[in-house]
This record gives C-alpha cells, structure tokens and sequence, in this order.
C-alpha cells in the first residue's frame, strides 16, 4: 500500500516535470523570437503577436510534445522491467542447474516460454515506427 | 515573397533537422532560424511543428538531447546526433536523391 503511494507520488511528479520541461522549451522559442522581433523594431505587442503566429498553434504542439515524452517513458519503464525478470530468470536457472540435471532441463524449457512470451508482450507494446499523433 | 513560400513535403522536415544537427549540438530555435536562413525563408515551415518531429526522432533513437544554458544564459534544450541518427541522416539523403532525380527526369520527358 505504501508502495503503491509512493509509485504514485513519483509518477505525478515525472508527468509534471514532463509538463514543465515541454513547456520551458516552447517558452523560451517564443522568447527568443520576440526578442529577434523587438531588435528588428516592432513594439513588444507587436512582437509577441508575430511569435506566436510564427510558432503556430502552442497548445496543439504542448499536447503532441507531452503525449510523445510520456509514451517513450512508458516504453523505458517496460524494457527495465523485461530486463529485471530476464535477471531474475537467469538466477533462477542457475539454481535450478545446481539442483538437479532433469530438473534442470524442464526449468530451462519454462524459462524460455516464459521469456518468449514478455518479449512477445513488450514487442506487441511497442510504439508504431511511423507514429502519428495529434 | 510570403505567397512564393512551398509547403515542406511530409517527411521533410527530418531530413532538414538531422541535416543541420550534423553541424553540431543545437537548440530547437536555433534549428529553426538554420533552416529558414540556409532555405532564404522560402520554406513554409510554423515553428512549433518542429518540436513533435524532434520528440519522435529522439524516441527513435536518432537524436539526444540535454538541458543547457543558451547564448542569452537562459535554460535551454539542446539536441545532438547520436549514431543512428547519423545513419538515418545518410539513408535519407540518398533517399531524398533518388526522388529528386526521379522528379526532374519525368519533368524533363514532359
């Protein structure tokens, strides 16, 4: 339970660093554009206007950042935890192989099922290699 | 000359980011103001679609990118090439070739 509060805590706050950090990025082309505009002798109202005509739609672009940034962690999470049960498994085998020989060989035999079967799970959850979103 | 400026064609606007990423580390504005000065701002590119195509080339795995400070010591975001994006950067030049060339010969027959 506590566990799983802290897992949650960490989560909101990844997603609103996420947030943050898309949202700085974007900040500061807008700055840097109004700026260019302000040296080039527009007024600042002027100049912030033309950035953010420039740039296009901000909002639909936040959305399309954050929902790319979020998937890619989720991807990340997802290969550590295949590659944590693949060393938990390769443990396990090594145990199973000091035990016993013909036990050994059904371990192996479930271990490889059993990996076939995440990798088929991870690689199904992949993303698409030509995402679209929007 | 606002009326003469093209449309990007869809795939385009990697190729102009990875092509520019080869001269070394970048910030997206800094990418952006490249692009339109090296294209004489024929190109009619909004700003802001540039984020999205750099986020999907980073989740490829073709970029990398580290928070820094800029020119004007404000915190900024700057991409890099990694090696795969190298190659990805040459594929798509031989890619961007061969079209171009298909083009010009159908024009030239017609």
């Amino acid at each position: 339970m506590m566990r799983a509060a802290i897992a949650s805590l960490l989560k909101r706050h990844k997603r609103q660093q996420l947030a943050l950090d898309v949202e700085d990025e974007l900040q500061f082309h807008l700055q840097m554009l109004e700026q260019k505009y302000v040296q080039q002798g527009m007024s600042a109202a002027q100049a912030k206007s033309a950035a953010l005509r420039r740039f296009g739609d901000i909002e639909r672009y936040k959305r399309q950042c954050l929902h790319i940034s979020r998937r890619s962690s989720s991807v990340l999470r997802r290969s550590l935890k295949v590659l944590l049960l693949l060393i938990g498994l390769a443990g396990l085998s090594i145990r199973i192989l000091n035990i016993d020989y013909k036990i050994s060989r059904v371990g192996v035999m479930l271990i490889a099922v059993a990996i076939c079967g995440r990798l088929l799970l991870y690689v199904r959850g992949l993303p698409p290699r030509n995402p679209e979103c929007s | 000359m606002a009326n003469q400026r093209t449309d990007l064609l869809q795939g385009t606007l990697e190729l102009l980011i990875l092509n520019t990423l080869a001269r070394g580390s970048m910030h997206g504005y800094g990418i952006v103001q490249q692009i339109h000065e090296v294209a004489e701002d024929l190109l009619k590119v909004e700003d802001g679609s540039l984020y999205p195509a750099l986020y999907r080339m980073e989740e490829r795995g073709w970029i990398k990118s580290e928070w820094g400070v800029s020119e004007n010591n404000r915190r900024a975001k700057f991409y890099k090439l990694t090696r795969a994006g190298q190659k990805q950067l040459e594929a798509e030049r031989a890619n961007w070739n061969r079209i171009s060339k298909a083009v010009t010969k159908i024009l030239q027959a017609t």
